[in-house]
Protein backbone atom coordinates (compact mmCIF):
# COMPACT_ATOMS: atom_id res chain seq x y z
CA UNK A 1 0.00 0.00 0.00
CA UNK A 2 1.42 3.80 -0.92
CA UNK A 3 -0.62 6.23 0.09
CA UNK A 4 1.86 9.16 -0.45
CA UNK A 5 1.36 12.13 -2.05
CA UNK A 6 2.65 11.59 -6.13
CA UNK A 7 4.75 13.89 -7.85
CA UNK A 8 4.82 12.02 -11.35
CA UNK A 9 7.37 12.14 -13.94
CA UNK A 10 4.27 12.96 -16.62
CA UNK A 11 3.20 16.35 -15.86
CA UNK A 12 0.05 16.11 -13.81
CA UNK A 13 -1.88 18.14 -15.56
CA UNK A 14 -1.48 15.87 -18.67
CA UNK A 15 -2.18 13.15 -16.98
CA UNK A 16 -5.08 14.29 -15.38
CA UNK A 17 -6.49 15.24 -18.69
CA UNK A 18 -5.83 11.95 -20.34
CA UNK A 19 -7.56 10.56 -17.35
CA UNK A 20 -10.50 12.86 -17.26
CA UNK A 21 -11.20 12.60 -21.34
CA UNK A 22 -10.86 8.79 -20.98
CA UNK A 23 -13.19 8.54 -18.66
CA UNK A 24 -15.02 11.52 -19.37
CA UNK A 25 -15.20 13.51 -17.08
CA UNK A 26 -16.28 17.02 -17.40
CA UNK A 27 -13.05 18.53 -15.47
CA UNK A 28 -13.36 22.21 -16.76
CA UNK A 29 -16.88 24.07 -16.91
CA UNK A 30 -17.47 27.72 -18.56
CA UNK A 31 -20.72 28.94 -16.75
CA UNK A 32 -22.38 32.13 -17.79
CA UNK A 33 -24.51 33.64 -15.08
CA UNK A 34 -25.99 35.77 -17.01
CA UNK A 35 -25.60 37.95 -20.78
CA UNK A 36 -26.83 41.15 -19.00
CA UNK A 37 -24.29 43.30 -19.66
CA UNK A 38 -22.95 47.17 -18.39
CA UNK A 39 -20.72 47.72 -21.42
CA UNK A 40 -21.86 47.28 -25.13
CA UNK A 41 -18.71 46.30 -26.96
CA UNK A 42 -18.93 46.72 -30.29
CA UNK A 43 -17.81 43.29 -31.05
CA UNK A 44 -19.42 41.28 -28.55
CA UNK A 45 -21.00 37.91 -29.56
CA UNK A 46 -24.16 38.57 -26.97
CA UNK A 47 -27.27 39.98 -27.02
CA UNK A 48 -27.94 41.79 -23.82
CA UNK A 49 -31.45 40.88 -22.39
CA UNK A 50 -32.41 38.45 -20.17
CA UNK A 51 -34.51 36.03 -21.62
CA UNK A 52 -35.31 34.07 -18.87
CA UNK A 53 -31.87 33.15 -16.67
CA UNK A 54 -31.54 30.03 -14.28
CA UNK A 55 -33.10 31.16 -10.81
CA UNK A 56 -29.87 31.33 -7.87
CA UNK A 57 -31.48 27.66 -6.78
CA UNK A 58 -31.35 26.30 -10.34
CA UNK A 59 -27.65 27.96 -10.61
CA UNK A 60 -27.06 26.10 -7.09
CA UNK A 61 -28.77 23.10 -8.14
CA UNK A 62 -26.51 23.04 -11.15
CA UNK A 63 -23.63 23.64 -9.70
CA UNK A 64 -24.37 20.60 -7.60
CA UNK A 65 -24.69 18.93 -10.48
CA UNK A 66 -21.46 19.80 -11.94
CA UNK A 67 -19.77 18.67 -8.69
CA UNK A 68 -21.08 15.25 -8.65
CA UNK A 69 -20.24 14.73 -12.36
CA UNK A 70 -16.42 15.55 -11.43
CA UNK A 71 -15.97 19.35 -12.54
CA UNK A 72 -13.04 20.87 -10.56
CA UNK A 73 -12.76 24.02 -12.79
CA UNK A 74 -15.30 26.87 -13.09
CA UNK A 75 -15.17 30.43 -14.26
CA UNK A 76 -17.82 32.18 -13.86
CA UNK A 77 -18.44 34.09 -16.86
CA UNK A 78 -21.29 36.38 -19.19
CA UNK A 79 -22.24 39.19 -19.86
CA UNK A 80 -21.00 41.32 -16.38
CA UNK A 81 -20.95 38.59 -13.42
CA UNK A 82 -21.38 41.30 -10.97
CA UNK A 83 -24.64 42.33 -12.20
CA UNK A 84 -26.21 39.09 -10.93
CA UNK A 85 -27.21 40.23 -7.73
CA UNK A 86 -27.25 36.97 -6.25
CA UNK A 87 -23.40 36.47 -7.38
CA UNK A 88 -21.88 35.99 -3.79
CA UNK A 89 -24.47 33.31 -2.98
CA UNK A 90 -23.76 31.33 -6.01
CA UNK A 91 -20.24 32.04 -5.40
CA UNK A 92 -20.55 30.67 -1.31
CA UNK A 93 -22.34 27.31 -2.94
CA UNK A 94 -19.04 26.88 -5.48
CA UNK A 95 -17.21 27.18 -2.67
CA UNK A 96 -18.81 24.80 -0.69
CA UNK A 97 -18.71 22.37 -3.42
CA UNK A 98 -14.80 22.75 -3.76
CA UNK A 99 -14.70 24.23 -7.11
CA UNK A 100 -11.50 26.15 -8.12
CA UNK A 101 -12.86 29.41 -9.25
CA UNK A 102 -12.10 32.24 -11.67
CA UNK A 103 -14.40 34.77 -13.06
CA UNK A 104 -14.34 36.83 -15.90
CA UNK A 105 -15.28 40.41 -15.50
CA UNK A 106 -14.75 44.05 -16.74
CA UNK A 107 -14.39 44.67 -13.18
CA UNK A 108 -16.48 48.50 -12.75
CA UNK A 109 -18.40 47.01 -10.19
CA UNK A 110 -15.28 45.83 -8.01
CA UNK A 111 -15.02 47.63 -4.85
CA UNK A 112 -12.91 46.99 -1.86
CA UNK A 113 -15.60 44.90 -0.14
CA UNK A 114 -16.53 42.83 -3.17
CA UNK A 115 -12.65 42.26 -3.45
CA UNK A 116 -12.44 40.97 0.20
CA UNK A 117 -15.83 38.84 -0.73
CA UNK A 118 -13.63 37.12 -3.71
CA UNK A 119 -11.31 36.74 -1.63
CA UNK A 120 -12.95 34.91 1.20
CA UNK A 121 -15.16 32.51 -1.54
CA UNK A 122 -11.67 31.55 -2.53
CA UNK A 123 -12.14 33.05 -6.14
CA UNK A 124 -8.13 31.91 -7.68
CA UNK A 125 -8.35 34.34 -10.42
CA UNK A 126 -10.08 37.61 -12.26
CA UNK A 127 -10.23 37.76 -16.15
CA UNK A 128 -10.33 41.49 -16.58
CA UNK A 129 -11.42 42.55 -20.22
CA UNK A 130 -9.32 45.54 -21.41
CA UNK A 131 -9.00 46.38 -24.96
CA UNK A 132 -5.88 49.77 -25.03
CA UNK A 133 -4.21 51.47 -22.41
CA UNK A 134 -5.80 54.34 -23.70
CA UNK A 135 -9.07 55.63 -22.29
CA UNK A 136 -10.03 56.96 -25.65
CA UNK A 137 -9.88 53.30 -27.70
CA UNK A 138 -10.88 51.20 -24.97
CA UNK A 139 -13.63 53.46 -24.47
CA UNK A 140 -14.76 53.29 -27.68
CA UNK A 141 -14.96 49.85 -27.79
CA UNK A 142 -16.89 49.36 -24.80
CA UNK A 143 -19.52 52.69 -25.38
CA UNK A 144 -18.94 53.38 -21.73
CA UNK A 145 -16.69 56.57 -20.95
CA UNK A 146 -14.55 56.35 -17.75
CA UNK A 147 -14.45 52.51 -18.30
CA UNK A 148 -10.99 52.03 -18.84
CA UNK A 149 -10.16 53.49 -15.61
CA UNK A 150 -12.65 51.96 -13.69
CA UNK A 151 -11.40 48.60 -14.72
CA UNK A 152 -7.54 49.70 -13.69
CA UNK A 153 -9.02 50.57 -11.03
CA UNK A 154 -10.08 47.44 -9.68
CA UNK A 155 -6.31 45.78 -10.51
CA UNK A 156 -4.98 46.53 -7.48
CA UNK A 157 -8.05 45.97 -5.35
CA UNK A 158 -7.79 42.55 -6.20
CA UNK A 159 -4.13 41.85 -6.34
CA UNK A 160 -4.30 43.13 -2.75
CA UNK A 161 -6.79 40.04 -1.93
CA UNK A 162 -3.96 37.53 -3.13
CA UNK A 163 -6.19 37.04 -6.09
CA UNK A 164 -4.09 36.73 -9.77
CA UNK A 165 -5.44 38.66 -11.91
CA UNK A 166 -4.91 38.59 -15.80
CA UNK A 167 -6.14 40.96 -18.58
CA UNK A 168 -8.12 40.54 -21.92
CA UNK A 169 -7.34 41.66 -24.65
CA UNK A 170 -9.62 40.42 -28.09
CA UNK A 171 -7.67 42.38 -30.50
CA UNK A 172 -10.25 44.16 -33.84
CA UNK A 173 -9.95 46.95 -36.23
CA UNK A 174 -10.71 49.64 -33.42
CA UNK A 175 -7.73 48.34 -31.22
CA UNK A 176 -5.21 46.04 -33.06
CA UNK A 177 -2.12 48.36 -32.74
CA UNK A 178 -2.79 48.86 -29.20
CA UNK A 179 -1.58 45.28 -28.39
CA UNK A 180 2.07 46.69 -27.38
CA UNK A 181 0.18 48.97 -24.94
CA UNK A 182 -1.90 46.59 -23.15
CA UNK A 183 1.54 44.33 -22.64
CA UNK A 184 3.34 47.41 -21.03
CA UNK A 185 0.32 48.16 -19.18
CA UNK A 186 0.50 44.34 -17.87
CA UNK A 187 4.17 44.46 -17.62
CA UNK A 188 3.80 47.66 -14.91
CA UNK A 189 0.49 45.86 -13.26
CA UNK A 190 2.75 42.61 -12.68
CA UNK A 191 -0.17 40.71 -14.29
CA UNK A 192 -0.50 38.23 -17.43
CA UNK A 193 -2.25 39.34 -20.45
CA UNK A 194 -3.74 37.33 -23.73
CA UNK A 195 -4.40 38.98 -26.72
CA UNK A 196 -7.14 37.46 -28.67
CA UNK A 197 -7.81 37.30 -32.09
CA UNK A 198 -10.94 35.32 -32.41
CA UNK A 199 -13.86 37.87 -33.13
CA UNK A 200 -16.93 35.42 -33.79
CA UNK A 201 -20.11 35.49 -35.04
CA UNK A 202 -23.04 36.62 -32.87
CA UNK A 203 -24.94 33.50 -30.39
CA UNK A 204 -27.92 34.02 -32.64
CA UNK A 205 -25.78 33.58 -36.19
CA UNK A 206 -25.61 36.95 -36.59
CA UNK A 207 -22.68 37.90 -38.59
CA UNK A 208 -22.44 41.36 -37.62
CA UNK A 209 -19.46 41.34 -34.86
CA UNK A 210 -17.61 39.88 -37.96
CA UNK A 211 -16.82 43.20 -39.09
CA UNK A 212 -14.93 44.46 -36.65
CA UNK A 213 -12.39 41.86 -37.29
CA UNK A 214 -8.80 42.15 -38.61
CA UNK A 215 -7.80 40.73 -41.74
CA UNK A 216 -5.22 37.75 -41.62
CA UNK A 217 -2.88 40.13 -43.88
CA UNK A 218 -3.34 43.19 -41.25
CA UNK A 219 -2.26 40.43 -38.05
CA UNK A 220 1.28 40.16 -39.87
CA UNK A 221 3.09 42.42 -37.58
CA UNK A 222 1.70 40.88 -34.76
CA UNK A 223 2.50 37.38 -35.52
CA UNK A 224 5.74 38.56 -36.09
CA UNK A 225 6.63 40.44 -33.12
CA UNK A 226 9.26 38.70 -31.65
CA UNK A 227 8.48 39.71 -28.27
CA UNK A 228 5.06 37.91 -28.08
CA UNK A 229 7.14 34.65 -28.58
CA UNK A 230 9.61 35.64 -25.38
CA UNK A 231 7.50 35.62 -22.45
CA UNK A 232 8.22 32.21 -20.52
CA UNK A 233 6.04 30.61 -17.84
CA UNK A 234 7.09 31.32 -13.90
CA UNK A 235 7.15 28.55 -11.52
CA UNK A 236 5.97 29.71 -8.15
CA UNK A 237 7.88 28.20 -5.13
CA UNK A 238 6.16 25.61 -3.12
CA UNK A 239 5.77 21.45 -3.46
CA UNK A 240 3.27 20.25 -6.08
CA UNK A 241 3.06 21.28 -9.71
CA UNK A 242 2.57 24.88 -10.93
CA UNK A 243 -0.75 25.37 -12.51
CA UNK A 244 -0.14 25.32 -16.39
CA UNK A 245 -0.95 28.52 -18.65
CA UNK A 246 -4.43 28.05 -18.49
CA UNK A 247 -5.21 28.22 -15.42
CA UNK A 248 -2.25 30.57 -14.11
CA UNK A 249 -1.27 31.87 -17.58
CA UNK A 250 2.04 33.67 -16.99
CA UNK A 251 2.94 32.48 -20.80
CA UNK A 252 0.59 32.63 -23.34
CA UNK A 253 0.08 35.87 -25.31
CA UNK A 254 -1.87 34.88 -28.27
CA UNK A 255 -4.46 32.59 -27.20
CA UNK A 256 -8.61 32.78 -26.66
CA UNK A 257 -10.42 35.28 -23.68
CA UNK A 258 -13.15 33.49 -24.30
CA UNK A 259 -12.60 29.73 -24.12
CA UNK A 260 -12.41 27.81 -20.77
CA UNK A 261 -11.47 24.86 -22.16
CA UNK A 262 -7.84 23.25 -21.06
CA UNK A 263 -5.37 23.56 -23.39
CA UNK A 264 -2.92 20.44 -23.75
CA UNK A 265 -0.84 18.33 -25.66
CA UNK A 266 -2.53 15.50 -23.65
CA UNK A 267 -5.39 15.36 -26.21
CA UNK A 268 -3.86 14.06 -29.11
CA UNK A 269 -5.62 13.39 -32.34
CA UNK A 270 -8.79 15.35 -30.54
CA UNK A 271 -8.94 19.18 -31.69
CA UNK A 272 -9.87 20.32 -28.09
CA UNK A 273 -10.86 19.72 -24.49
CA UNK A 274 -14.78 20.78 -25.89
CA UNK A 275 -17.29 17.67 -25.08
CA UNK A 276 -14.50 15.41 -23.74
CA UNK A 277 -13.81 17.09 -20.36
CA UNK A 278 -14.68 20.59 -20.76
CA UNK A 279 -18.12 22.26 -21.14
CA UNK A 280 -20.44 25.48 -21.61
CA UNK A 281 -23.58 26.63 -19.31
CA UNK A 282 -25.66 28.93 -20.69
CA UNK A 283 -27.55 31.76 -18.33
CA UNK A 284 -30.58 30.00 -19.73
CA UNK A 285 -29.51 25.99 -18.51
CA UNK A 286 -28.30 25.27 -22.28
CA UNK A 287 -25.25 23.07 -22.30
CA UNK A 288 -23.20 23.22 -25.42
CA UNK A 289 -19.59 21.56 -25.42
CA UNK A 290 -17.79 24.98 -25.49
CA UNK A 291 -19.25 28.74 -25.83
CA UNK A 292 -17.17 28.86 -29.21
CA UNK A 293 -19.25 25.83 -30.16
CA UNK A 294 -22.83 25.94 -29.48
CA UNK A 295 -24.39 22.78 -30.42
CA UNK A 296 -27.09 22.42 -28.42
CA UNK A 297 -26.96 19.65 -26.48
CA UNK A 298 -29.78 19.91 -23.74
CA UNK A 299 -31.20 22.05 -20.96
CA UNK A 300 -30.78 21.86 -17.17
CA UNK A 301 -34.42 22.78 -17.14
CA UNK A 302 -35.72 19.50 -18.96
CA UNK A 303 -32.77 17.07 -18.06
CA UNK A 304 -30.09 16.48 -15.82
CA UNK A 305 -26.48 17.12 -16.46
CA UNK A 306 -25.67 13.96 -16.04
CA UNK A 307 -27.78 12.68 -18.76
CA UNK A 308 -27.08 15.05 -21.16
CA UNK A 309 -23.41 14.70 -20.60
CA UNK A 310 -23.49 11.08 -21.05
CA UNK A 311 -26.86 10.91 -24.03
CA UNK A 312 -26.80 14.10 -25.99
CA UNK A 313 -26.06 13.37 -29.55
CA UNK A 314 -24.43 17.21 -29.81
CA UNK A 315 -22.00 15.98 -28.03
CA UNK A 316 -21.99 12.22 -29.04
CA UNK A 317 -21.00 13.68 -33.00
CA UNK A 318 -18.32 16.20 -31.00
CA UNK A 319 -16.72 13.83 -29.69
CA UNK A 320 -16.70 11.69 -32.44
CA UNK A 321 -14.32 13.81 -34.32
CA UNK A 322 -10.92 12.81 -34.62
CA UNK A 323 -7.68 15.81 -36.84
CA UNK A 324 -6.42 12.56 -38.65
CA UNK A 325 -9.49 11.72 -40.28
CA UNK A 326 -10.91 15.77 -40.65
CA UNK A 327 -11.85 15.60 -44.57
CA UNK A 328 -9.61 18.23 -45.77
CA UNK A 329 -7.90 19.39 -43.03
CA UNK A 330 -6.07 16.24 -42.39
CA UNK A 331 -3.88 16.40 -45.76
CA UNK A 332 -3.15 20.46 -45.65
CA UNK A 333 0.45 20.72 -46.03
CA UNK A 334 0.28 23.37 -43.46
CA UNK A 335 -1.71 22.01 -40.81
CA UNK A 336 1.13 22.66 -38.18
CA UNK A 337 0.69 26.42 -38.63
CA UNK A 338 -3.23 26.16 -38.18
CA UNK A 339 -5.26 26.83 -35.02
CA UNK A 340 -8.46 25.59 -36.49
CA UNK A 341 -11.61 25.39 -33.90
CA UNK A 342 -13.63 23.08 -34.43
CA UNK A 343 -16.82 25.91 -33.04
CA UNK A 344 -15.40 28.36 -35.59
CA UNK A 345 -15.39 25.77 -38.30
CA UNK A 346 -18.76 24.76 -37.52
CA UNK A 347 -20.13 28.77 -37.17
CA UNK A 348 -18.33 30.01 -39.75
CA UNK A 349 -18.00 27.41 -42.17
CA UNK A 350 -21.18 25.37 -41.32
CA UNK A 351 -19.55 21.97 -40.69
CA UNK A 352 -18.13 20.41 -37.37
CA UNK A 353 -15.29 18.62 -40.02
CA UNK A 354 -14.39 21.13 -42.49
CA UNK A 355 -11.81 23.98 -42.94
CA UNK A 356 -12.86 27.62 -42.70
CA UNK A 357 -10.95 30.46 -44.21
CA UNK A 358 -10.37 32.66 -40.88
CA UNK A 359 -7.76 29.70 -39.94
CA UNK A 360 -6.87 28.67 -43.20
CA UNK A 361 -5.89 31.97 -43.99
CA UNK A 362 -4.01 32.53 -40.61
CA UNK A 363 -2.39 29.18 -41.09
CA UNK A 364 -0.87 30.34 -44.27
CA UNK A 365 -0.02 33.72 -43.20
CA UNK A 366 2.33 31.73 -40.16
CA UNK A 367 3.70 29.52 -42.97
CA UNK A 368 4.54 32.65 -44.98
CA UNK A 369 6.50 34.21 -42.16
CA UNK A 370 8.29 30.83 -41.15
CA UNK A 371 9.80 30.56 -44.48
CA UNK A 372 7.22 28.48 -46.76
CA UNK A 373 7.15 29.63 -50.45
CA UNK A 374 3.42 30.28 -51.65
CA UNK A 375 2.07 28.53 -48.65
CA UNK A 376 -1.58 27.29 -49.70
CA UNK A 377 -4.04 25.43 -47.34
CA UNK A 378 -5.44 22.09 -48.65
CA UNK A 379 -8.45 24.06 -48.80
CA UNK A 380 -7.53 26.81 -51.11
CA UNK A 381 -5.54 24.14 -53.02
CA UNK A 382 -8.81 21.83 -53.85
CA UNK A 383 -11.27 25.00 -54.45
CA UNK A 384 -8.88 27.37 -56.32
CA UNK A 385 -11.99 28.42 -58.90
CA UNK A 386 -13.67 30.34 -55.72
CA UNK A 387 -10.21 30.70 -53.34
CA UNK A 388 -10.96 31.08 -50.11
CA UNK A 389 -13.97 33.56 -50.54
CA UNK A 390 -16.21 31.28 -51.81
CA UNK A 391 -19.95 30.70 -49.93
CA UNK A 392 -19.45 28.83 -46.63
CA UNK A 393 -20.52 24.70 -47.10
CA UNK A 394 -24.07 23.89 -46.68
CA UNK A 395 -24.36 22.64 -43.09
CA UNK A 396 -24.19 18.66 -42.12
CA UNK A 397 -27.98 17.46 -42.19
CA UNK A 398 -28.85 18.13 -39.01
CA UNK A 399 -26.75 20.72 -38.30
CA UNK A 400 -27.26 24.63 -38.38
CA UNK A 401 -24.38 27.36 -38.31
CA UNK A 402 -27.21 29.72 -36.24
CA UNK A 403 -27.16 29.55 -32.49
CA UNK A 404 -30.14 29.53 -30.44
CA UNK B 1 7.62 18.27 11.61
CA UNK B 2 6.16 15.32 13.55
CA UNK B 3 2.82 14.30 13.50
CA UNK B 4 1.54 12.52 16.60
CA UNK B 5 -1.20 9.63 15.57
CA UNK B 6 -3.35 11.26 18.17
CA UNK B 7 -3.69 14.39 16.56
CA UNK B 8 -6.91 15.30 14.89
CA UNK B 9 -6.93 17.45 11.33
CA UNK B 10 -9.28 19.36 9.25
CA UNK B 11 -8.84 19.79 5.38
CA UNK B 12 -8.06 23.68 4.63
CA UNK B 13 -10.85 25.25 4.00
CA UNK B 14 -9.67 27.61 1.05
CA UNK B 15 -8.40 24.30 -0.76
CA UNK B 16 -10.52 23.49 -3.73
CA UNK B 17 -10.46 19.55 -4.54
CA UNK B 18 -12.16 16.88 -6.54
CA UNK B 19 -12.20 12.79 -6.40
CA UNK B 20 -12.10 11.88 -9.41
CA UNK B 21 -11.97 8.09 -9.89
CA UNK B 22 -10.48 7.27 -6.98
CA UNK B 23 -7.68 9.92 -7.60
CA UNK B 24 -7.79 13.05 -6.03
CA UNK B 25 -6.76 16.15 -7.32
CA UNK B 26 -6.16 19.46 -4.75
CA UNK B 27 -5.62 22.97 -5.64
CA UNK B 28 -4.02 25.67 -3.53
CA UNK B 29 -5.09 29.05 -4.29
CA UNK B 30 -2.95 31.10 -2.75
CA UNK B 31 -0.15 29.82 -4.55
CA UNK B 32 -1.72 28.35 -7.84
CA UNK B 33 -0.03 24.47 -7.14
CA UNK B 34 -1.59 21.53 -7.54
CA UNK B 35 -1.56 18.39 -5.84
CA UNK B 36 -2.63 14.60 -6.04
CA UNK B 37 -3.02 12.02 -3.45
CA UNK B 38 -3.30 8.11 -5.69
CA UNK B 39 -6.61 6.09 -4.32
CA UNK B 40 -5.40 5.43 -0.55
CA UNK B 41 -4.13 8.84 -0.35
CA UNK B 42 -8.00 9.74 -1.42
CA UNK B 43 -9.74 7.33 1.29
CA UNK B 44 -7.16 8.75 4.01
CA UNK B 45 -8.05 12.59 2.69
CA UNK B 46 -12.25 12.04 2.54
CA UNK B 47 -11.75 10.42 6.07
CA UNK B 48 -9.97 13.35 7.44
CA UNK B 49 -13.24 15.35 9.04
CA UNK B 50 -11.92 17.54 11.70
CA UNK B 51 -12.77 14.52 14.08
CA UNK B 52 -11.27 11.56 13.32
CA UNK B 53 -7.74 11.02 15.01
CA UNK B 54 -4.79 9.28 12.87
CA UNK B 55 -5.39 6.00 14.31
CA UNK B 56 -8.58 6.60 13.59
CA UNK B 57 -7.54 6.70 9.77
CA UNK B 58 -5.44 3.75 9.85
CA UNK B 59 -8.06 1.92 11.44
CA UNK B 60 -10.43 2.39 8.48
CA UNK B 61 -7.35 2.10 6.07
CA UNK B 62 -7.31 -1.62 7.64
CA UNK B 63 -10.86 -2.37 6.79
CA UNK B 64 -10.88 -1.31 3.41
CA UNK B 65 -6.94 -2.72 2.13
CA UNK B 66 -5.28 -5.66 3.29
CA UNK B 67 -2.58 -4.24 5.70
CA UNK B 68 -1.73 -4.41 9.33
CA UNK B 69 -2.55 -1.59 11.38
CA UNK B 70 1.12 -0.82 11.90
CA UNK B 71 1.99 -0.10 8.16
CA UNK B 72 -1.43 1.71 7.65
CA UNK B 73 -0.42 3.95 10.56
CA UNK B 74 3.07 4.10 9.47
CA UNK B 75 2.19 5.15 6.27
CA UNK B 76 -1.41 7.69 7.39
CA UNK B 77 1.70 9.55 9.89
CA UNK B 78 3.72 9.87 6.62
CA UNK B 79 0.60 11.31 4.28
CA UNK B 80 -0.37 13.99 7.29
CA UNK B 81 2.88 15.10 7.73
CA UNK B 82 3.60 15.80 4.14
CA UNK B 83 -0.25 16.92 3.65
CA UNK B 84 0.70 19.12 6.84
CA UNK B 85 3.60 20.19 5.20
CA UNK B 86 1.89 21.68 2.30
CA UNK B 87 -0.72 23.25 4.20
CA UNK B 88 -3.31 21.24 2.91
CA UNK B 89 -4.17 20.30 6.20
CA UNK B 90 -4.64 22.18 9.42
CA UNK B 91 -4.80 21.39 13.12
CA UNK B 92 -8.72 20.77 13.90
CA UNK B 93 -10.09 23.47 16.20
CA UNK B 94 -9.92 22.60 19.43
CA UNK B 95 -8.18 19.14 18.55
CA UNK B 96 -4.54 18.58 19.10
CA UNK B 97 -2.81 17.97 16.14
CA UNK B 98 0.69 17.03 17.12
Amino acid sequence: MSSAVQIAATPLMDRLIARTVRKRRPLSVHFDLTYRCNERCVHCYLDHEDHGELTTSECINALEQLARAGALFLTFSGGEIFLRKDLEEILTVARRLQFDISLKTNALLVTPERARMLHRLGVRRVQISVYSNEAAVHDAITKVRGSLQRSLAAIPLLQEQGILVKLACPLMKQNLMAYRGVMALAEQLGVPYVLDMTITPMMDGSQEPLEHRVSSEALLPILQDTALQSCGTKALPGAGESLPNFLQNFSPTLGSSVSSGIESNAYEDLPCSAGHNSCYVSPYGDIYACVQLPMPAGNLREESFEHIWENAPALERIRSVRESQLPVCSRCEIRSYCERCPGLAWMEGGDLLGAYERACSLAEQKARIAGAVNPKSAWRSETPESGMSRACPVPASGDSAVRN
Amino acid sequence: MNVAAGGVWQKNPSLAWREIDDETVIISPGESVMHELNDTGSFVWKNIDGQRKAEDLAALLVEQYEVTLETALADTLSLLEELSRRKLLLPAEGGAAR
